[in-house]
């Protein structure tokens, strides 16, 4: 399958369909003991859109991004890219794992890291070389190319696992809580970053996140699930004009009022 | 500064103190049991340098370096096998715990009996001593590996070979290694017992007859000798461990400090 | 529930496909040669087990390898804490243990058996050489791991050097003493046996030699089974000593690599 590079267009997100869940459901062990953590689970995400999915801690929000990226099998319901069901990990989908400090490779330098996936699809040296490079300037890290993970910060690690996924060049995009252990201002830089490569790829995202702000920042949707088993409470269209900015979007009376309506959705009582 | 420098002289100093004791204090020594060192040494260069360099050390050392290189790939081989097969371990695991509860030297007579006393046996009975250690730790590597490592090899489907060789075996890179330090050790002490038990060539053979012989400043430049190579060979180990390793003990020392 | 059930066929299919193997190679392509049939083997063992013989030798080996092995723990773990404790012996002595540490007691044979005789001392005395020095370095370790802050805290409260001693470094290294136990008490095992089949010491390392050099193969073969029952048994043993004694410190045991 070919990763192609989407010129930027400024057009909204199409309402077509990339990624459709329908009632998917997970379920643990069998008989008495039989632990469900995701009950019924239905949403989509259309092409070149950003859709964050909220929910208390525990929820069960990577369980359901195991499901979709297909390393563990769903019990029921499925999970279909452009119609495909995925029961496998499919080739134009990445992943940034929760937990990044045991998702990198401790014997390999940040570059080599980085290239890692790109080996598997024997590109050209030139371009191997030119993707690294700019997935980890995107993400601030050019300069320490040349370490090894453990020398590195939390936050500098996870920006290595994005930068990973960054340089595979997916089509759909799915991060978990990428954003929670760097600092605030980096965040911020981060943020904008996920952005910018939705509109100059026009990749996909889907991200999970309990940083309420960053959601509805970021988003044209966001699905709020609650509750265990993790149900969906909710989906939220967000209304906020683009493109994005830190200060002047957060800024407008539109962002509070859509922040409050996702917070008092996952306080409401079950 | 004057505190490195009195453990710097400590350091380098203490063993030099002692073999000079050790001289001294063995001079002139009529002690049947401990000769004079310098007779110690007299008898090292005649007996090693080079009469019978050819005939017995570089023998004793081929079978050491074959049937620990043996030993080495079909530890790694088959660990990998019996870690990723659940069939083969399943079947295999009481066996393989069973026979390393076994003293290594105890194979041997069991060797001799069915190969007899020639080269074969103490090859044979060198490579299957050594492959335990390895095929241990191997699989125990192999099994631990982090199952997000393992993930992220799925996620960006690597296929099973790159999964192998790019993922898996560095990841039980520092196991092995250790696995690999133990046979080491093994198949030295394999080597020599082999030849005390049955052989009148090699380091091990010499070294006995002349004990036998009552010869003692022999039998001391075999102990010596053998103390050298037992040494030499972990030395030349942990110098290609912690190059090859380098990035293990690198993070390792970052985790204690 | 089904999975376990076929890791036991597995497991069982396995031996019982080792032990028909060998059975058929015995009797049939290496019949009457050198390679006894298990059921040979099995009737040579039952004989040893009823016999006095056997239980002796087993005792005479046993009892070496724990009195070699608690002398080894005595001297080691003192010598352990003087050396951790006071850096100019550490350094000092850093060059002499860094070069015994991989000599194995195999190597001084020899010259014990020349000295003690194939008696009990000398394989008493190569157990003791072969435990001591693991034992004397992961002391080391352990004294040297103590956590600083510990230490300072004891200080500051006015605690005597040996009140140190006892209440904080013995009780912080302990699980590298733990470990170094675990590891040596086989090993303790292996050189008694080494000792008696090399240097003629008592014990079943002496049987062994027996019946090889007598060409009783059955018994040989009985014994070698009877040292891989032992093997596991001490394996087992010093695990679940080192279980009960350290369950305490099990989250967060470190192990130096040697």
């Amino acid at each position: 399958m070919e990763l192609q590079n989407t010129p930027a267009t400024l057009d909204a997100p199409a309402a077509a369909p990339r990624l459709e869940v329908t009632a998917l459901s997970k379920t643990y062990g069998s008989g008495p003991n039989a632990k469900c953590v995701i009950e019924d689970l239905t949403f989509t995400v259309n092409k070149r859109e950003v859709v964050c999915i909220v929910g208390p801690s525990g929820v069960g929000k990577t369980t359901l991004l195991k499901c979709l990226a297909g390393l563990q099998p769903a019990t029921s319901g499925t999970a279909a890219i452009d119609g495909r069901t995925i029961d496998g990990p499919p080739p134009e989908m990445a992943l940034v794992f929760q937990d990044y400090s045991r998702s990198l490779m401790p014997w390999l330098t940040v570059r080599k890291n980085v290239r890692l996936p790109l080996r598997h699809l024997r590109l050209p040296a030139q371009e191997m070389n030119g993707r690294i490079d700019t997935a980890l300037a995107a993400v601030g890290l050019s300069h320490a190319a040349g370490q090894y993970p453990w020398q590195l910060s939390g936050g500098m690690q996870q920006r290595v696992a994005i930068a990973r996924a960054l340089a595979y060049r997916p089509e759909i995009l799915i991060m978990d809580e990428p954003f929670a252990s760097v600092d605030a201002q980096t965040r911020f830089e981060l943020e904008d970053l996920c952005l910018k490569i939705r509109d100059d790829f026009g990749m996909t995202i889907l991200v999970v996140t309990h940083d309420i702000d960053e959601a509805v920042y970021l988003s044209d949707r966001v699905v709020v699930l609650g509750a265990k088993p993790a149900r969906v409470l909710d989906i939220v269209g967000i209304d906020l004009p683009a493109p994005r900015d830190q200060i002047s979007t957060r800024a407008l009376l539109e962002f509070a009022e859509q922040r409050t309506n996702v917070l008092s959705m996952i306080r409401k009582p079950a | 500064m004057n505190r490195k420098l009195t453990n710097w002289i400590l350091g380098a100093g203490t063993p030099v103190v002692v073999v000079a004791l050790w001289w001294v204090a063995s001079e002139n020594s009529t002690n049947t049991f401990f000769p004079p060192l310098n007779a110690i040494l007299e008898r090292f260069q005649a007996l090693w340098l080079f009469e019978h360099f050819g005939s017995d050390v570089l023998l004793s050392l081929r079978n050491l370096v074959i049937g620990y290189a043996l030993a080495s790939v079909i530890g790694v081989g088959l660990g990998f096998v019996t870690a990723l097969v659940p069939v083969i371990r399943w079947g295999l695991d009481p066996l393989i715990h069973f026979l390393r509860g076994i003293p290594p030297v105890a194979l041997v007579p069991i060797f001799i009996s069915l190969i007899g006393f020639g080269i074969e046996m103490r090859l044979a009975s060198i490579t299957l001593a050594a492959v335990f250690p390895t095929l241990i730790a191997t699989v125990d590597g192999i099994r631990g590996v982090d199952s997000t490592l393992k993930d992220v090899s799925q996620v960006y489907r690597l296929t099973r070979t790159e999964k192998l060789a790019q993922v898996y075996l560095p990841a039980a890179g520092p196991q092995i290694a250790s696995g690999m330090q133990v046979s080491l050790q093994v198949a030295f002490i394999v080597m020599i017992a082999s030849e005390m038990l049955g052989s009148s060539q090699g380091i091990g053979a010499m070294t006995l007859l002349a004990q036998q012989s009552f010869m003692t400043a022999d039998m001391w430049a075999g102990i010596l000798l053998l103390g050298v190579i037992g040494f030499g060979a972990n030395l030349v180990f942990e110098a290609i461990k912690n190059n090859v390793l380098a990035w293990y003990v690198g993070s390792k020392r970052l985790a204690r400090s | 529930m089904k999975k376990n059930l076929r890791q036991m066929l597995a497991s069982a299919g396995g031996i019982a496909l080792v032990l028909a193997l060998w059975q058929a190679v015995a009797t049939g392509p290496m019949a009457g040669g050198p390679l006894p049939p298990v059921s040979l083997v099995l009737a040579q063992l039952a004989g040893l087990l009823a016999g006095g013989t056997f239980w002796a030798a087993l005792a005479e080996t046993l009892l070496i390898a724990l009195a070699g092995l608690a002398a080894a723990a005595a001297a080691g773990v003192v010598l352990g804490v003087l050396i951790g404790s006071f850096e100019p012996f550490r350094y000092a002595t850093a060059a002499v243990l860094e070069f015994l540490k991989p000599i194995p007691p195999i190597v001084i044979l020899p010259l014990v058996v020349l000295v003690l005789g194939p008696t009990t001392q000398m394989s008493w005395f190569l157990v003791f050489f072969g435990c001591v020095l693991p034992i004397i370095m992961q002391t080391v370790a352990g004294v040297h791991d103590a956590d600083p802050v510990t230490l300072d805290t004891a200080r500051s409260y006015g605690l005597g050097r040996v009140e140190i001693l006892g209440r904080v470094t013995l009780p912080s290294a302990m699980p590298f003493i733990g470990t170094a136990m675990r590891v040596a008490a086989p090993a303790a095992l292996v050189i008694t046996v080494v000792a008696g089949l090399l240097g003629g010491g008592p014990g079943l390392g002496l049987s062994i030699y027996q019946a090889q050099a007598g060409g009783d193969y059955p018994t040989l073969y009985a014994y070698v089974v009877v040292l891989g029952v032992l093997g596991l048994a001490f394996q087992g043993a010093s695990r679940l000593a080192e279980g009960r004694l350290l369950h305490w410190h099990a989250s967060y045991r470190e192990v130096l690599n040697p």
